[in-house]
């Protein structure tokens, strides 16, 4: 009997250390991209501040990655059908038809059913999720948006006699009263608008083709060629650095942060930067409206994989981030626009003058139309562009095969 | 009878064992990759259509022979390959030449040139991306105060200067290869040589045509098919600095196969890398016929 009871207990003792060991062991590989350094190193600090705080003896190792003009979904489908993917990773919606053609990503319904903050996040947003998935399952987590509007430099707008554009024409306007040779040696100081023609150019390009008269999925429209002539014209007018065409995320804010360009397109992730540059010098407004009006929703979600040893634990981390202390802390460092509602209520949001903008803007906002081809499409839109702003070819044209190769069967 | 036989089997198993190991490694990252490439070139492997992956037969191969980038990119391999490579050699043999002469410093001058070449590929590519910078590059200020240009040029924005900056770039990198092979060649070279050729009365350039060059012929071969291969295939210096733009200005048939895979379409991007391949071959074939014969011989 006594053998017995000496059995029994160690045996009890070695399951009760097998499941410390098995809990103190789960870790979660993350995935994330941060838009500069600053941002990377919050991330870290969160992760460290939920691998002490989670109770769960949950560690989440994050991996940071370039967003590389969208190269990041790319490699992080690679990575996952080889095998050697994260557990959960930060994500674009536009890439769903692809992670979930390949049987990829968990369905997270269960877990959002069963989370008590799962009302903290509006409806709408879990349908635009679901919907992006293309079947009835939520595989992606809201985590933050933003809304791209057009910063100015309120005084280059004085220096020019110019006011802030409530229409499309008066846009235009001033992209080309803001072109200033301001030392008068016959060469362009300043030009009016920061053009991306490089990689993540189509979201701000997007704009224009609304503004003209087009929409997503009529790129062939007489307003939406309309719409890529305006643009042309910008930068054959000399309105946009005569870089341009190769400009990415880098240079457009390079160009604007230096003084190079009165105005350019990006969202509040650049305010914090802005805001130390410039002070007071630095404001933004919605993309005034035209025939049509929109701007870029720039989503950021988090999703987990099916490959993923631990499900609980991952939604632990995401739940984290949607609504718990890491939605406030990189919503508040990035000013990305918050998706709980308990978050978005604070202070330092609701005075903050560029959400306000992000906020104005989020009626307008939206993405790009979420097809099996947009991955292709967008990897292909800058030599589209390119050859358009290089009079190779012509908007027309431009825009026809724009038009095909997103709606392509 | 027996017994004298063992030792010969041993011996005649022996060496193939001692190359397995080379053989299985051989194996598993050349000869194993390249059967998958060849076979997923006769399939619709696009990962973005995971549903319609298949065998298509020969269709890759058809739609590129169609296709007006394949072309255009190759025609721009061939100009990338042609020029750089063809810079490399010049300029790297013309260092090899002043490395070869006594001078002061000259163990210094040796390592600093060979700074390119240890340099990555991707940095590389951007150093020289910032330096050519339309709006703030330091090419753009030296040319602006020598009073060569009056107006910054957007080199790697124009279709006609991005081309030949880029291959400036490949130049400036691959430059210290070619000297540092030459260098070895020349030193490897009899003075005896020279000393005969001066007592016939050469002169320096008929020393350099007859003795010089002749002796350097095999490192020069060498040298310059190998540069050719990966020149051909490199894509870290071009997609860093432009991504094969503007308007596919600057894009090879490499670029646009990193591209294709990029945008998972691994089958045509397959099947271009195999069309790649082929034509690399042909190019090294003389090398490996030079090859073979010296072995024989």
């Amino acid at each position: 009997m006594k053998k017995l009871f000496a059995v029994l207990l160690a045996l009890s003792m070695m399951v009760t250390m097998l499941s410390v060991a098995c809990a103190e062991e789960t870790t979660i590989k993350f995935w994330f991209w941060a838009d500069n350094d600053d941002y990377a190193a919050t991330m870290q600090e969160m992760i460290a501040d939920f691998n002490a705080t989670n109770g769960k003896g949950i560690t989440v190792v994050g991996e940071q990655y370039p967003w590389d003009g969208g190269g990041y979904s790319q490699n992080l489908l690679t990575a996952a059908i080889g095998g050697g993917g994260p557990d959960v990773a930060t994500f674009k919606l536009t890439a769903t038809p692809s992670f979930v053609g390949n049987d990829l990503l968990a369905p997270l319904d269960s877990f959002i059913d069963a989370w008590e903050d799962k009302d903290q996040i509006n409806e709408s947003l879990y349908n635009t999720m679901r919907s992006a998935g293309g079947e009835d399952a939520i595989y992606v987590m809201p985590w933050n948006t933003q809304v791209l509007y057009v910063y100015y430099r309120p005084s280059m707008f004085e220096a020019a006699g110019v006011s802030v554009p409530t229409t499309y024409e008066e846009f235009l306007d001033a992209c080309a009263k803001l072109t200033r040779d301001t030392d008068g040696d016959g060469k362009t100081d300043v030009y009016g608008f920061g053009m991306r023609g490089s990689n993540g150019g189509q979201e701000p390009w997007g704009c224009f083709i609304y503004a003209g008269g087009g929409d997503w999925e009529h790129l062939d429209s007489e307003g939406a060629i309309k719409g890529m002539q305006d643009y042309i014209d910008l930068y054959t007018n000399g309105y946009a650095p005569e870089t341009a065409p190769n400009d990415g995320f880098a240079e457009v804010i390079d160009n604007f942060k230096s003084g190079l360009t009165a105005m350019t397109i990006h969202h509040i992730g650049s305010s914090a930067q802005m805001m130390e540059l410039f002070g007071d010098d630095v404001a933004a407004f919605v993309f005034p409206k035209g025939e049509g009006q929109w701007t870029s929703m720039g989503d950021t979600e988090t999703v987990m994989f099916e490959s993923c040893q631990n499900k609980e634990a991952a939604f632990e981390w995401m739940a984290y981030l949607a609504t718990g202390k890491g939605q406030e802390t990189w919503c508040t460092v990035t000013g990305n626009v918050p998706v709980a509602a308990r978050v978005q209520a604070l202070d330092q949001f609701q005075s903050n003058p560029f959400m306000k903008v992000s906020i104005e803007g989020a009626p307008v906002a939206g993405i790009l139309p979420v097809r099996d081809t947009t991955t292709e499409w967008i990897g292909n839109w800058p030599s589209m562009i390119q050859q358009a702003l290089l009079g190779q070819i012509s908007a027309e044209d431009c825009m026809k095969t724009l038009q095909e190769t997103l709606w392509a069967e | 009878m027996d017994i004298r036989r063992r030792p010969r089997e041993k011996s005649t198993i022996w060496p193939y064992l001692l190359l397995l190991p080379v053989l299985i490694v051989m194996l598993s990252v050349v000869i194993v990759p390249i059967i998958n490439a060849v076979s997923m070139s006769f399939q619709s492997y696009n990962l973005t259509k995971p549903k319609k992956i298949g065998y298509i037969g020969l269709q890759n191969y058809a739609t590129l022979l169609h296709d007006p980038l394949f072309w255009s990119s190759l025609l721009r391999t061939a100009i990338w390959v042609v020029f750089g490579v063809g810079c490399q050699f010049l300029f790297g043999f013309l260092l090899a030449l002043v490395l070869n002469k006594q001078f002061k410093g000259r163990g210094v001058v040796r390592a600093v040139s060979l700074i390119p070449w240890v340099t990555p590929g991707v940095l590389i590519a951007l150093m020289w991306r910032w330096m050519y910078d339309g709006n703030y590059g330091v090419i753009n200020d030296l040319l602006m105060r020598l009073g060569l240009i009056k107006e910054n040029i957007a080199f790697l924005s124009k279709p006609g200067t991005a081309m030949p900056s880029v291959i400036v770039t490949i130049v400036w990198q691959g430059i210290p290869f070619f000297a540092l092979m030459l260098l070895a060649g020349l030193q490897g070279i009899s003075y005896d040589l020279y000393e005969a050729a001066s007592i016939d009365g050469a002169t320096g350039w008929q020393k350099l045509i007859y003795v010089t060059i002749p002796s350097l012929r095999n490192t020069i071969f060498v040298t310059t098919m190998l540069r050719i291969i990966w020149v051909a295939n490199s894509v870290d210096v071009i997609f860093n600095m432009t991504e094969g733009g503007p308007a596919y200005a600057t894009q090879t048939l490499s670029v646009y196969i990193y591209k294709k895979a990029s945008a998972l379409d691994m089958g045509y991007a397959s099947a271009m890398a195999i069309m790649l391949m082929l034509v690399l071959l042909l190019a090294a074939i003389p090398y490996l016929r030079n090859t073979f014969r010296d072995q024989e011989g």
